[in-house]
């Protein structure tokens, strides 16, 4: 009997990995590795890309943010730079 | 003095520039660092948003104490001429005054021998499209101050909501230098008041509510040269973490995280703002300040644990680079925005041993003290016992152990979780004592429904993903809609609060206490109270003409102590009263939780002054008349 229950255990397990959905509640305290430490809740997936959880966001979307600070960061290295060549802040 | 007024580098800047002024930890930039350590010392100036480094919003000042306070009465009074919420305080340097406004984010300068003339005005011309950006009202924290040295004049600097930082010379109020830090046309905005570390000047983002990454950037005061800049997700060259990142605290999580836990490219739009306060010690050469929520709001849509959105920081004052992180609500799912105030201070702990702390009360409910030289984790306790979405703290760990059942998840209604979003505790400066030992705590008592939906990620625009309910906490007086703040004195140490005492509505602008035995706060329905430190006893208030959501300051001119606080309700608590909102669900939960505010004030926008029976520079008659 305690061989069975090993089994079923270990059964459940590989299970539990295959779909990804721990049958605890998610409290925040089982760590994978020191500060990483998130664990899906029950009926939802490890990953939600492909799942119906997936916002399917735009790569194009994704990288205006850096688009946008690399072009700041540009136009203030020019002005800084200028000020330093002329005394004179424009903008 | 309007933006056109753009100054030139004066030819002893030049001469800086040409020196050596770019090394950072130049003699120059360590006078400018003891200059306004010192200027912060004396009770004739505010010289920044918490006081002095500590931000302990404490004042050394007795003129008005308990015995007395009975007997404060306005002085005088100063209208910005802008309506919508009105945070942080105005600055105090010497016989000059700094006021600013929310937007259109006008400063301006006045003489406090005579503060009814302005001395010089700054108003900048800003794209209104900010104002559709703003998440959460079109409020700004305050201005920084720097000193000036020998070969530049002193700055006051400021932070527009359309995302430009702009040296002002204080005394003309000529722009010397104007940066872009934040892009509206992809969510991102200024709030934040910056904050001057010797030749530095800092300044934080907002925007996690329109999914912006979040960062922090330096720039020199004497060329508007960026520094650096580092961010709170992404790799960690991006983050900024020094090669000893967590060495006394490896549990926390060291190298690799800011990727590692989040899937794919969710950390470009992964939120983590930090549109809060600072606090630095001079002798650590550290920096400390809170990164915000993960983006969006909906837990669902981010695997992972986050890192490091909802982060306490401790960063080298030169280079930025991080000695230590602590997340303190990992993988968030109620937008517990962890950008709250920092208050420094040196007590024994437990086993007697002095260390140097730091205080941070922090919007998932839990305020916690943290070693600030080392991160290591001093205390953690609940604001108020009715915190639910946690048990407690793991000390070991330094984990929160979650309550499972005040979880969020997609199809899912949660219910009476406690705080709310809004946390219980958000923006306010508070303050402490260190002759009592006691933190004064200006709280927020709120609970909430929450209920996530899915939506895509586009650059510029609102990615929450959840609709959300607040309203008064359990100790309120949810019929009436009243009853959602709280002021208590707090014991670090001891984990134990000296006094509490219920409002009506949340303590949004956060207290400063006096060596006069006195705590001062603004209320959201238009008070500016004082309460005995020792009991919490109402000893004084007087109705102001808006809602406050600024915190109080105090300083001492010419021989009287005069207490200021900005009025003008508005603000997250208020967007439904200065937008018009109806749907208690609106204004991202708030407008249900403050629909009776409405009923207790409207807007308006300005200071107001005070001091023992009103005495003020106009007791001289003379003073500003017409004379032939």
């Amino acid at each position: 009997m305690k061989k069975l229950n090993v089994l079923a255990a270990a059964g459940s397990a590989a299970l539990m990995l295959a779909m990804g959905t721990p049958a605890i509640a998610y409290d925040g305290t089982q760590c994978r590795a020191p500060g990483d430490c998130w664990q899906a809740k029950p009926g939802f997936p490890e990953k939600i890309e492909g799942s119906k959880y997936d916002p399917k966001h735009s790569e194009v979307e994704l990288n205006k943010q850096t688009q946008a600070m690399n072009a700041m960061e540009e136009r203030n290295r020019k002005r800084a730079e200028n000020f330093k060549k002329t005394g004179t802040w424009n903008y | 003095m309007r933006e056109r007024n753009i100054g030139k580098l004066s030819k002893k800047g030049t001469a800086v520039l040409l020196g050596s002024v770019l090394g950072l930890v130049s003699s120059g930039a360590v006078l400018a660092n003891n200059t306004l350590v010192e200027l912060s010392k004396s009770e004739s100036n505010w010289v920044m948003q918490g006081k002095n480094y500590s931000a302990d919003h404490f004042s050394t000042q007795t003129q008005i104490n308990k015995d007395n306070v009975k007997d404060l009465r306005a002085a005088w009074s100063f209208s910005t001429g802008v309506l919508s919420g009105h945070e942080g305080a105005p600055l105090v340097i010497g016989d000059m005054m700094y006021i600013h406004s929310p937007f259109p984010n006008i400063t301006f300068a006045i003489n406090l021998n005579d503060p009814g003339r302005i001395v010089w005005e700054h108003k900048p011309q800003q794209d209104p499209a900010a104002r559709a950006v703003a998440c959460c009202d079109v409020v700004n924290r305050g201005l920084a101050y720097w000193p000036g040295d020998d070969k530049l004049p002193a700055m006051i600097v400021k932070s527009q909501l359309d995302g430009h930082v702009v040296a002002l010379n204080a005394e003309t109020g000529a722009v010397h230098w104007k940066v872009e830090t934040a892009d509206i046309s992809v969510g991102q905005t200024q709030t934040q008041a910056p904050f001057v570390i010797k030749d530095l000047v800092i300044q934080g983002s907002s925007g996690a509510e329109l999914g912006v990454r979040g960062y922090l950037s330096a720039f020199d005061i004497h060329t508007g040269e960026m520094v650096w800049r580092w961010y709170a997700t992404g790799p960690d060259d991006e983050i900024g973490l020094a090669n000893d990142f967590n060495k006394h605290n490896p549990h926390y999580g060291q190298k690799g995280l800011g990727l590692s836990t989040w899937e794919g490219d969710a950390w470009k739009i992964g939120g983590g703002t930090n549109w809060g306060w600072y606090a630095y010690d001079p002798d650590l050469e550290m920096f400390y300040y809170g990164s915000g929520n993960p983006a969006p709001w909906n837990e669902t849509m981010r695997p992972g644990d986050n890192k490091w959105t909802m982060t306490i920081w401790g960063r080298d004052a030169d280079t930025g680079l991080a000695k230590f992180g602590y997340q303190k609500t990992p993988h968030d799912e109620w937008d517990y925005a962890g950008v709250n105030v920092m208050m420094l201070s040196e007590q024994k702990d437990k086993d007697g041993k002095m260390r140097r702390l730091l205080t941070h009360p922090d919007r998932n409910g839990i305020i916690y003290t943290l070693d600030r030289e080392t991160g290591d984790l001093v205390s953690a306790d609940k604001m108020d016992d009715t915190a639910n979405w946690v048990k407690h703290v793991d000390m070991q760990t330094g984990l929160p152990v979650r309550d499972p059942e005040y979880s969020t998840r997609m199809g899912h209604r949660s219910r009476d979780i406690c705080p709310s979003a809004m946390g219980f505790h958000n923006q306010g400066m508070d303050s402490y004592d260190p002759d009592r030992q006691l933190f004064f705590l200006g709280l927020n008592h709120l609970c909430m429904d929450w209920e996530p939906f899915m939506l895509p990620y586009r650059a510029g625009q609102f990615f929450v993903g959840a609709n959300v309910w607040s309203y008064p906490g359990p100790k309120g007086d949810r019929q009436q809609g009243i009853g959602s703040g709280q002021i208590k004195a707090y014991n670090a140490i001891t984990g134990e609060f000296a006094w509490e005492k219920m409002e009506k509505f949340s303590i949004w602008g956060g207290t400063m206490a006096t060596a006069g035995g006195l705590v001062f706060y603004g209320t959201l329905d238009g008070f500016i109270k004082a309460r005995d430190s020792d009991n919490g006893d109402l000893l004084w208030k007087f109705k102001l003409p808006s809602g406050a959501i600024g915190h109080p300051m105090t300083y001492t001119h010419k021989g009287t102590q005069y207490v200021a606080i900005n009025y003008g309700v508005g603000g997250w608590p208020a967007v439904g009263l200065v937008f018009d909102l109806n749907d208690p669900s609106a204004g991202l939960g708030a407008v249900g939780a403050f629909s009776e505010l409405a009923r207790y004030t409207q807007m308006g926008g300005g200071l107001m002054v005070f001091s023992l029976d009103g005495r003020s520079p106009y007791n001289d008659l003379s003073l500003g008349e017409y004379e032939m």
